[in-house]
């Protein structure tokens, strides 16, 4: 007989989602502290980021991993208590206006919320009034700008440019992430932080929350 | 040489007087900057949306008119809808296309964008209406843009490849999900739209076109999207059915993909004619794939479109340079950016380019 498999196992099998949900019931009912499987799906996420980095997963898998690990999240949400109830922060997500691609957004979106952060996702097509207006009333520490094509850089400086003309520029860290940006791109158009891919925006939020701009 | 016989003779690994030059596509915007002229109605790369036949010929006459003004040596040109059909429209605006996609439009490029999908499971699929490849009215672009010509530039046919129909009928992650629970369904859709660009094939082949520029991408930055088993299964299978098709008429086959395709590469050799696109960002060295593939694979692309858009003048001429010394040599290459001209690219830069083709491209290659 196989011994059952662990959440990681599961994940990274690309197991059913039924499997996945019954694991996590069957801990919960041997009173296991939800919180340290909260642990154990962001430890697999990072492993899965680290294998995806190394090509190791194609992203077809990357983004069945990312389907996965958020509906573990969302089932493990209500048995969450005190401090392991309250997420990691909140985060503002969208794709800039003039992109409609969400691909790479959406796989950050699920990942970030399977990894314990509050996500309001804006969608694509976003105009940089609607970004404004989400920090306004959210209050993220984090806001993610997504665009695939590098005709849309210029509307993520648009963006930045609304934050601070709004004032709202030192009250949230701005990630921009897709394929067309590099560092230099980054700190020229007055970004916190980038990323080219789903996984190094991760990373860059989870190290821009060690850093002080998450809880 | 004309325009159409240069590009002949590169399609069959031969040197014609110099490297043939082409774009697969130029965004309306920046189409009308070049022309002068303006084009009010909204397209889309993905799939006909247009069902006015006057407005259908104004997009041809309008890309023609660039192409000549640019000195573009191959014409490539998708297909019109079929005769009869309308576009259903949501109440937010957005369009339902013939297969079911949702598209949103993309204001800054006048472009209809896959964006969600009609399908929420696998039964839809079972009612969904599939179109028929014998209806009238999808070359009708294509016959027009032949009567134009007159041979004077090399004639594509741009049709999407099955797997990337999919992923956008579907959209990515229902796709993804499917492909992993159901994995018989997604084939048999691959099955069925090859099916159906076999059907087309002998209808693009009829009007007499050169070559098929099979669009759709297998690969983002990193690689491949799906696995190399889920390519040889079920992906490959079908490219060589429309490969094969294709072939029966006479007519070439190039398969166009962004994103990093090294390790693809062996299969695509052995099944298509040509690559597309061959994206210096996404790591394809063309000097590298020329000297293992060279002479099974017709190379076209390789200018960072990353580049045309946010570099100068005298780094696209060096880029050029180094794509022609890399890869014209013996024929076999066509000279273009490594996916199209978009709204954001620089035009001075993408003169540039074709400028520096014609300079450094002229057979014997001398660098």
């Amino acid at each position: 007989m196989s011994l059952p498999k662990s959440l990681r196992e599961l994940i990274l099998g690309l197991a059913d989602i039924s499997e996945i949900k019954d694991l996590i019931d069957n801990e919960l009912r041997s009173h296991k502290n939800p919180q340290l499987i909260v642990d154990e799906l962001s430890q697999t996420l990072r492993e899965v980021g680290d294998k995806y980095e190394r090509g190791e997963l194609f992203l077809s898998e990357l983004m069945m991993i990312g389907y996965l690990a958020s509906e573990a999240a969302s089932n493990l949400k209500p048995h969450l208590s005190g401090a392991g109830k309250r997420s990691r922060g909140k985060t503002v997500m969208g794709t800039v206006r003039g992109d409609i691609h969400d691909v790479g957004k959406n796989i950050v979106v699920m990942m970030l919320q399977a990894d314990g952060w509050e996500v309001i996702d804006l969608g694509v097509d976003v105009p940089p009034e609607e970004f404004v207006e989400a920090i306004r009333k959210e209050k993220p520490v984090i806001l993610g700008l997504s665009a695939l094509l590098t005709s849309t850089l210029e509307e993520m400086r648009n963006v930045i440019k609304a934050l601070e003309k709004s004032g709202l520029r030192d009250k949230v860290k701005v990630i921009v992430g897709g394929r067309p940006i590099t560092r230099m791109i980054a700190k020229e158009m007055g970004a916190d932080g980038y990323a080219d891919d789903s996984v190094a925006a991760i990373r860059a939020v989870r190290e821009m929350a060690r850093r002080g701009g998450g809880t | 040489m004309n325009h159409r016989e240069r590009v002949i003779k590169a399609l069959n690994f031969e040197e014609p007087d110099r490297v043939p030059i082409m774009e697969n596509g130029i965004d309306t915007p920046l189409m009308e900057k070049i022309t002068g002229d303006s084009f009010p109605y909204a397209v889309s790369r993905q799939s006909p949306i247009i069902t006015d036949r006057s407005h259908e010929s104004m997009r041809v006459d309008l890309r023609l008119k660039c192409w000549r003004k640019i000195d573009f040596d191959l014409f490539p040109i998708d297909l019109s809808t079929p005769d009869g059909w309308k576009p259903q429209m949501t109440p937010e605006g957005d369009m339902v296309d013939l297969w079911g996609r949702i598209m949103k439009l993309d204001k800054m490029t006048r472009a209809w964008i896959p964006y969600s999908t009609v399908f929420t499971d696998p039964d839809d699929y079972d009612e969904f209406e599939f179109p028929d490849p014998l209806e009238g009215g999808w070359v009708y672009a294509l016959e027009y843009a032949k009567r134009n010509l007159e041979g004077e530039m090399a004639l594509a046919s741009s049709l999407r490849d099955p797997f990337a129909h999919a992923w956008e009928m579907f959209t990515p992650m229902k796709f993804v999900l499917w492909m992993y629970r159901e994995p018989s369904f997604i084939k048999r859709v691959i099955e069925d739209i090859a099916d159906f660009n076999i059907g087309i094939i002998k209808r693009v082949a009829e009007v007499g076109v050169d070559l098929i520029i099979s669009s759709g991408d297998y690969c983002d930055a990193k690689g491949p999207m799906v696995p190399l088993s889920f390519f040889r299964d079920t992906i490959f299978p079908n490219l060589r059915r429309q490969v094969d098709a294709a072939h029966k008429s006479g007519v070439k086959y190039i398969k166009h993909t962004d994103g990093n395709i090294n390790s693809l590469l062996p299969d695509l050799a052995d099944i298509v004619d040509g690559c597309h696109s061959l994206d210096p960002s996404a790591g394809v060295d063309i000097g590298s794939v020329k000297k293992t593939y060279g002479d099974r694979l017709v190379l076209m692309g390789n200018i960072s479109v990353d580049n045309l858009a946010l570099k100068g003048r005298a780094d696209i001429v060096e880029e050029v340079k180094r794509c022609i010394r890399d890869a014209s040599p013996g024929g076999g290459h066509i000279l273009s950016s490594s996916n199209s001209w978009a709204a954001g690219a620089r035009l001075e830069n993408c003169l540039a380019m074709v400028e520096a083709g014609k300079t450094y491209g002229v057979y014997p290659i001398k660098m």
